[in-house]
This record gives structure tokens, C-alpha cells and sequence, in this order.
């Protein structure tokens, strides 16, 4: 925390705050790079017995190398991801800022209020908008979206590559279940990705064509005290207690 | 020490008796008595038979009779193998409503060009098929179109409405043929028991196939009544009684003859009634099945005990079978084994162990063995093909034509009865019917034949054997024939290539695919080809790509109709709709993704809503 705020001192110099950190957005960049390929790969292997896809999907075989290609890609992605999970569970339960920012990722009951605020809002009914602290509802909604997200897609994507072994210890979880699942999650994770995720962070006329965020883990104080005015009000007065309190 | 008075003794002795009695009895009711033949010798060799002929009433034959009477296999054979419990094995039991159907398999199909008729038939409750009963067959009539391609074991059933034009008492029984599977002797004949058959000499017809027997004469044109054991003379001296006649040298001393009989039957005894020949084909330029080519026997696998409960040689079949093989005998329990068992079963009978390296194991799952390594290497197009039972293969007379009734068609890769795809052959059912309760009655050749006819006089059996096309205004014809003589509520409806057709409230002709319509299917296991020609072998691709087969290949789809003609179906339209067990979870998904995805993008447009609000007011 230390370490945030004496970043944050540094940047508010310069009109910027180090919102992520170096370990978190390495995560995310390997996170979406195994997501977009496991999307892009698993497309065509679940159209491979819908015959309808055939034809476009002879395509998606050329130019990825084939059936075999494709699969390979697929179970690498699959494993950074896996990968990837493990370490985030770890950084989350050993890490001091990794279990700080998941604190801060949990749900509350603030969360609730501000949706219902913030439909408020968009209707016209009111001029406040939400006031959100580190992580806004829609950033806690991605997060779980994809923490959740990850354990379904891995489960059900080991039982389809292992069914033999795991009908040895969990017979009722068959192959036909795994891959309606996994399938299923797939669409739900795409379409959140792309539509959902791609808006708040790409689309969104705040931030189009997009920000460097996580790049260089930067927000800028403007954005900082519209997006998030609570994490803004509260680091400033960490940073001096006295004139926050005079305030 | 306890004694015992003497009449305690003869109670003890007559209660032991009496059991012993009952006990015997019990036995022999549940024909499960052992004969002589049917206890175990221990001996891997084999039995030699030099054995009296007994004749139908169980008295030995001898060459001086007069009539010289057939032998009968039931008392010939059934002196030392118990008869009845032969009768309850898998070739002969089909009308026992108590056995399992089991997988479908290969049906009886009446056909009649003159009435565009193709009907799979099986007494079995193979989904699909129609019992002898429901199409008017009687037994009789069932024994003379098919049993020139059975084992035996037809005759009448005296508890089955009685069939005045049967004539049982003239023809005897088809009674269950020892020979036609046995009979080691090269000159066994079977080709002559469809032409026994064919003449109503059914109690002559497995004499008839033997290498030192003679049957002539026909039970057909006999009179009724007809007793062949006191021929007397007949009004017509054209007319030739049925007689058999042995070959003296074959008799010992003693009348008795040797029978090369085998417990081990060979290939070409099974052949007569389980050959197939892809139309086009030959038989010398096609390969046999790899396991025969490696010196495997069809016993080796389909093999069963005393009781002729006889493996097939599916995956499942241990769950309708008591034959302790039926696990260990399918593709998978020869090859990989049975999982169940406590001691190792792959490897039987030598075969190896697949590795299947690089596939995913889902293949094993959703594939039968056969879809990879089954049947001709499919093609784009199905192709027919004809069998022994179906065209009469091996019988003298039988239609050659590759266009003869009913028409075969394969490889067709289709859901299977435990919801794995496999190859199949399959055959469209045409027939006229009546429709009652989304229910489809075949009508009897007595009802529909006089009425074709009579409305299309022309129709004729063409020299190929096949049927003559119809139009859709002859079938208006007809079915508005049949609509005057049918008792309402049932609906008259010709069915053909997976169409009903019907006339509607305007009497106007119809067609509609229905599942009333749909091909039945039987998988094929043979011939297995040989692992270096399995589909996969060249990659993904024999499958995944635009222009597999598997996927695309068209199944021709055989009509009788004229404006049907050419009509196909691809291949994946029979790999059937996913089974409905994860539905609810298909369905929560859609659910969840409807609802989160609406909610999200709600979410988006009220933010852009607002922003628009906001510019403006700005």
C-alpha cells in the first residue's frame, strides 16, 4: 500500500496515478492473449460436428495449420490460462497487494446501490451519478465474470480432454456434459468480452479508441476523480490526512 | 444308533421317488433336459456322427422303406441335442416375444413390385419394422417367402389365427435345419433348400441339401390332405409327389450314416444366409473381412453352447444376452478388453491392441469401431447393395439383376440404437397404409393388391426386378380408391422414400417427410477393413473437411415415386439431434446468455443514452 501511494505521490506530479501494478497487468496481458487465442480456436472445434460451419470452418483448419494445428494452439492457450489461474490464486492469498486488490474486487452491498443508481441515472430520474471507490461495479462484474469464468472453462475443458479418467472418479461428469458447459460458458464469455468488456474499455466515448492502461497501468487524475472519486478522495487524504480532515 | 422300521423306509423311499419323479419332470418341461450330446466331452476333437436317420415320426430309416421317408432333424438330431432348447437359441427365436430384440439388426423385407411395395419385417421389436402379423403374414405365408434363408424352425403356430390357405399337413415343417450350419461336407448343398421351399416341400428340404440325399416332387401340387406316408396313387399322373432317395453307399451294415457334422461351422455354411455384394461388385474383386483373411473363423465371434444363444457381437449385448462370451466378444472386448472384468481380457483370439495415438478420445465415445473401420470406404454417394436373405443370394432362380427388389443402400454413417454413430444399411419402407393415430397400418396384399389392379392394370414386376415408377396421380388414384373402402377415421396414405403421401380436404395429393417414413437401419459390422485403410488414417481430414463423406456424403433416397426420383439426404442429417439428456443444460445456458448479454447491453445503451442526453443539454 505503501508502495501504491508513494507511486501515486510521483504520478499526481505529473498528473497520473499508477492505478495497476507491474505483476497485474502481466497477468492481464496473459490472460486476454490465451483468451482471444482459445477463442479463436475454439470456435472452429466446436463447429467441427456442426456441418452446417463446415465450409467456413475448412478455412479456419487452412489457415491454422489444421485439425491439429488448431487443437495444439488451443490446448497451449489452455494451459497459459491454467497457468495463468494458479498463479492468480497464489498472488491473491501470498501477495499483500494481490490480497488488497482482492478485497477491493469483493462485492458489496455499495455494489447494489450503485447499479440501481446508476440505472437511475441513465433513465434521467437523477443528475447524480455514483460516486465508485477502487473497482466500480462494472470492473467486479468483468473480474468475476472471468474468475468464474476460468474455473468452469478449465474444469469442463480438462474432463473433455481426460473423459476416461474422469468418469473414473466422477462418472455423472461425462464428456457430452463437459463440452455442453464448456460451450455454453464459451458463448456467454465471448459475447461479455467483446460486447461488454470492449465497450467499458474500447467503444466507450470516455476512453475510444481505447486507453494504454494496461500497458503502462496509468490512469490520469481527470479520469481518476470521474471514474473513481472515492479511491481519489481517500488516497488524497492518506496521502494528508490533515487537510482532508480540515476539508 | 437309530433304526428304522420297514414301512418308514418305504415312505422315505417313495417320497424320494415321487421328488426324483417331479424333479425330472420340471426339467423336462423348461426343455432344458440334457441329452447325451448336449454334456460336455471335455475333448477338443471333434464328435464323428455315424448315427441312424430317424424319420418324423422317430423311426429309424432304413433303405428297404417303402415310401423312403425323409429324415428328420428334429429326431435325427434331437435323439442326443435337446430340440426345444435348441429352439430358444438366437436364429430361431424371433417370435418368442419374451427374448430381447436387442441392437436392431438385418430385417426380412417383403417386397412387391405391383403394389410398390418394400417392407422391412421382423418378428423381433426392432423399431421400424413391422411384425408378419401386422402386414398379413401368417406363418405359412412367412414360412414360404422367407424360409428359403432361415436355419429352420418355422412351422405353424397353433395359437395364431388359422390360416385356411396353410398347408402345413402336406409341406410339414420347416423343421430347424442342423445341417444348414453343420454339415462340414463340401457337397452340401444349400442352395437346394429355397427350391424345396419353394415347392412346398418343407419336410424334404434339409434332406434335400445333403450330399447323400435326393428330394424330388412337390408337396405344392399335391392335394390337400396329401399323406406322404401312403402316396397311393394320384389322378394326375403329371404330377410328381414329393420322395427322397439316399445314396445307398453312404449306409453301414448297420443303416447307419456318417454326418460331417462339425461343432466348429465353417465360413461358407454361415455365407449362404449372411452374404452381402455391393451392387456393381464382384465377388473375386473385393476383399474378405481382415479377421478371416488373419485365419479368424465367424465362430470364433459369434459363438455360443449347447443352447445356440449365440453372440452377435455388439457392445452392449451383455445386458439382453446370457452367453457368458457376449462381453468379451464386440469389437472393444476382443481389442481393448472388458473394463469390468478382474482379470485381463484384451487380446483375445490374438487381436491387437489399438493405440489410436492422436485421437482425441472423444471419437471413442460418440463412434462405433465399425464407423472407422467398417463397410467400403465411403464415397460421396451411398451405393445399394444386396444380401443373401434380402435378394436371395445362392438361390437358384434368384434375380441377378443389380436393380432387383428391395434396393439396399450403404454406407450410411447414422445414430445408432445406443446414440453412437455408425455405418448402416438402411432401406426406405414403401407401403400403402392407414394412417390412425399418428400410426401407420400397412395394408394387407389382399387389400391393396386387387385395388391396384384394377386402377392401374399395367403395373408389372419389371425384368430387372425392380418396380415400376408411380406417379403422384396414380397414387391420387389409388388413394382415393382406398378412401371409399376404408372405415373412417383411418386416412389412406402411400408411403415411399421417407414421404407420406395423403390427400387432403380437397382430395388433392400430398407429400411430407415423416418420421412414419424414415429408412429402418441395421449397422453393418463386416467387412472390416484393415487398419491401414481406417477413416483418419490420412488425418482429421478423412472427416473434418467440406468434402468428407462422413459428413456430406449424400444418401440416395430410394422412391418409388417418379417426381421423388434423385432426391438425397446428407450423411449428417442421420447422425441424429444431440440425445436429450444435457437439454436442461443447454437450455440454462441459453437462458443465462439471453439474460446476461440483454442486461449488459441494456446497460450500454442507457450509458450512450445518457452521454447523448448530457451532449445535447451541453
Amino acid at each position: 500500500m505503501e508502495k501504491l501511494m508513494k507511486q501515486a505521490e510521483i504520478k499526481n506530479s505529473t498528473e497520473f496515478f499508477q492505478r495497476f501494478s507491474l505483476q497485474f497487468r502481466i497477468q492481464h496481458i496473459v490472460l486476454f492473449i490465451s483468451t482471444t487465442i482459445l477463442i479463436f480456436t475454439g470456435i472452429p472445434l466446436w463447429c467441427l460436428s456442426r456441418p452446417d460451419f463446415i465450409l467456413w470452418n475448412s478455412t479456419c483448419f487452412e489457415l491454422l495449420g489444421g485439425l491439429r494445428g488448431i487443437s495444439l494452439i488451443h490446448h497451449c492457450a489452455a494451459a497459459a490460462l491454467i497457468v495463468l489461474s494458479a498463479y492468480h490464486l497464489l498472488y491473491t492469498i501470498f501477495s499483500k497487494t494481490g490480497r488488497r486488490e482482492f478485497i477491493d474486487l469483493l462485492p458489496g452491498l455499495k455494489d447494489v446501490t450503485d447499479v440501481m443508481t446508476n440505472s437511475l441515472y441513465f433513465l434521467g430520474l437523477t443528475k447524480k451519478r455514483p460516486q465508485f471507490a477502487r473497482y466500480s461495479y462494472i470492473e467486479k462484474f468483468d473480474y468475476w465474470a472471468v474468475y468464474w469464468g476460468s474455473v468452469i472453462m478449465i474444469v469442463s475443458g480438462l474432463v473433455m480432454l481426460y473423459p476416461a479418467q474422469c468418469a473414473k472418479y466422477c462418472p455423472w461428469l461425462t464428456f457430452d456434459l463437459a463440452a455442453e458447459i464448456h460451450a455454453g460458458e464459451a458463448i456467454l464469455a465471448t459475447l461479455a468480452l467483446f460486447i461488454w468488456h470492449f465497450y467499458n474499455v474500447h467503444f466507450n466515448p470516455s476512453h475510444f479508441p481505447g486507453t494504454l492502461m494496461w500497458l503502462h497501468g496509468r490512469i490520469t487524475k481527470k479520469q481518476m476523480i470521474a471514474e473513481h472519486p472515492l479511491e481519489y478522495e481517500k488516497m488524497m487524504q492518506d496521502q494528508n490526512p490533515d487537510s482532508a480532515s480540515s476539508d | 444308533m437309530r433304526v428304522y422300521k420297514i414301512g418308514s423306509m418305504k415312505k422315505i423311499f417313495l417320497f424320494l421317488s415321487v421328488s426324483g419323479l417331479l424333479l425330472s419332470l420340471s426339467a423336462f418341461a423348461d426343455g432344458e433336459r440334457k441329452l447325451f450330446g448336449d454334456h460336455k466331452s471335455g475333448s477338443r476333437s471333434n464328435a464323428v456322427h455315424r448315427i441312424g436317420l430317424l424319420n418324423e415320426e422317430g423311426d429309424k430309416i432304413s433303405l428297404d422303406d417303402d415310401p423312403l421317408l425323409p429324415f428328420s432333424t428334429k429326431q435325427t438330431c434331437g435323439k442326443c441335442h435337446n430340440y426345444e432348447t435348441i429352439n430358444k437359441g438366437w436364429h430361431f427365436n424371433a417370435a418368442d416375444e419374451n427374448i430381447p430384440a436387442g441392437r436392431p439388426g438385418q430385417p426380412w423385407i417383403l417386397t412387391d413390385a405391383v403394389t410398390a411395395t418394400q417392407i422391412p419385417v421382423s418378428y423381433r421389436n426392432w423399431k421400424g419394422t413391422y411384425t408378419p402379423q401386422q402386414i398379413g403374414l401368417t406363418d405359412w405365408k412367412f414360412a414360404l417367402m422367407f424360409g428359403r434363408h432361415t436355419p429352420g424352425g418355422l412351422g405353424e403356430d397353433l395359437e395364431a389365427d388359422p390360416d385356411f390357405d396353410a398347408r402345413w399337413i402336406e409341406s410339414g415343417e420347416l423343421e430347424i435345419n442342423c445341417l444348414a450350419c453343420h454339415d462340414a461336407e463340401s457337397a452340401h448343398d444349400q442352395s437346394k433348400y429355397p427350391a424345396q421351399v419353394s415347392r412346398q416341400n418343407f419336410r424334404w428340404a434339409a434332406a434335400a441339401t445333403c450330399a447323400f440325399a435326393k428330394a424330388s416332387g412337390s408337396a405344392k401340387s399335391m392335394p390337400r390332405m396329401y399323406d406322404y406316408m401312403m402316396p397311393g396313387i394320384l389322378d394326375d399322373p403329371k404330377l410328381v409327389p414329393p420322395a427322397v432317395s439316399y445314396d445307398t453307399s453312404r449306409f453301414d451294415d448297420k443303416g447307419r450314416v456318417f454326418l460331417d457334422v462339425v461343432s466348429d461351422i465353417p465360413n461358407k455354411r454361415c455365407y449362404f444366409c449372411h452374404s452381402n455384394i455391393d451392387v456393381g461388385d464382384e465377388k473375386w474383386s473385393s476383399d474378405q473381412d481382415v479377421h478371416l483373411e488373419a485365419g479368424l473363423s465367424c465362430v470364433d465371434c459369434h459363438s455360443n453352447g449347447p443352447d445356440h444363444n449365440i453372440t452377435r457381437g455388439y457392445e452392449t449385448e451383455s445386458a439382453h444376452s446370457n452367453n457368458p462370451l457376449a462381453a468379451v466378444s464386440s469389437c472393444r472386448g476382443c481389442h481393448l478388453g472388458d473394463g469390468n472384468s478382474d482379470t485381463p481380457t484384451a487380446g483375445r483370439l490374438g487381436a491387437p491392441k489399438p493405440l489410436h495415438k492422436g485421437i482425441p478420445a472423444v471419437h471413442f465415445d460418440k463412434l462405433t469401431c465399425t464407423a472407422c473401420h467398417s463397410g467400403p470406404w465411403p464415397e460421396q454417394n451411398t451405393i445399394r447393395t444386396k444380401t443373401a436373405r434380402a435378394h436371395a443370394l445362392g438361390a437358384k432362380g434368384a434375380n441377378l439383376s443389380d436393380d432387383a427388389l428391395p434396393h439396399i443402400i450403404y454406407p450410411v454413417f447414422a445414430k445408432q440404437h445406443d446414440g453412437k454413430i455408425g455405418p448402416h444399411k438402411i432401406v426406405f419402407p414403401a407401403f400403402w397404409g392407414s394412417l390412425k393415430d399418428d400410426k401407420v397400418t400397412p395394408l394387407a396384399a389382399e387389400i391393396i393388391a386387387p385395388v391396384i389392379r384394377k386402377i392401374l392394370p399395367d403395373r408389372k414386376l419389371l425384368r430387372s426386378g425392380d418396380w415400376m415408377d408411380l406417379t403422384e396421380e396414380q397414387i391420387s388414384k389409388v388413394l382415393s380408391s382406398l378412401k371409399s373402402g376404408l372405415t373412417l377415421p383411418d386416412i389412406p396414405v402411400y408411403i415411399s422414400g421417407g414421404k407420406i403421401y395423403s390427400l387432403d380436404s380437397n382430395n388433392k395429393i400430398t407429400a411430407e417427410v415423416s418420421d412414419l417414413a424414415e429408412p429402418y437401419k441395421w449397422p453393418i459390422a463386416h467387412n472390416v477393413r484393415p487398419a491401414s485403410q481406417s477413416l483418419g488414417v490420412r488425418g482429421c481430414e478423412d472427416c473434418h473437411s467440406a468434402e468428407s463423406p462422413f459428413y456430406f456424403g449424400k444418401v440416395n433416397i430410394d422412391s418409388a415415386v417418379a417426381s421423388a426420383a434423385g432426391e438425397s439426404m446428407t450423411m449428417h442429417q442421420l447422425h441424429g439431434a444431440d440425445t436429450d439428456v444435457y437439454k436442461p443444460v443447454s437450455k440454462f445456458f441459453k437462458w443465462l446468455i439471453i439474460i446476461v448479454m440483454a442486461l449488459l447491453i441494456l446497460h450500454i445503451t442507457g450509458d450512450l443514452f445518457r452521454r447523448a442526453l448530457k451532449s445535447r443539454a451541453d
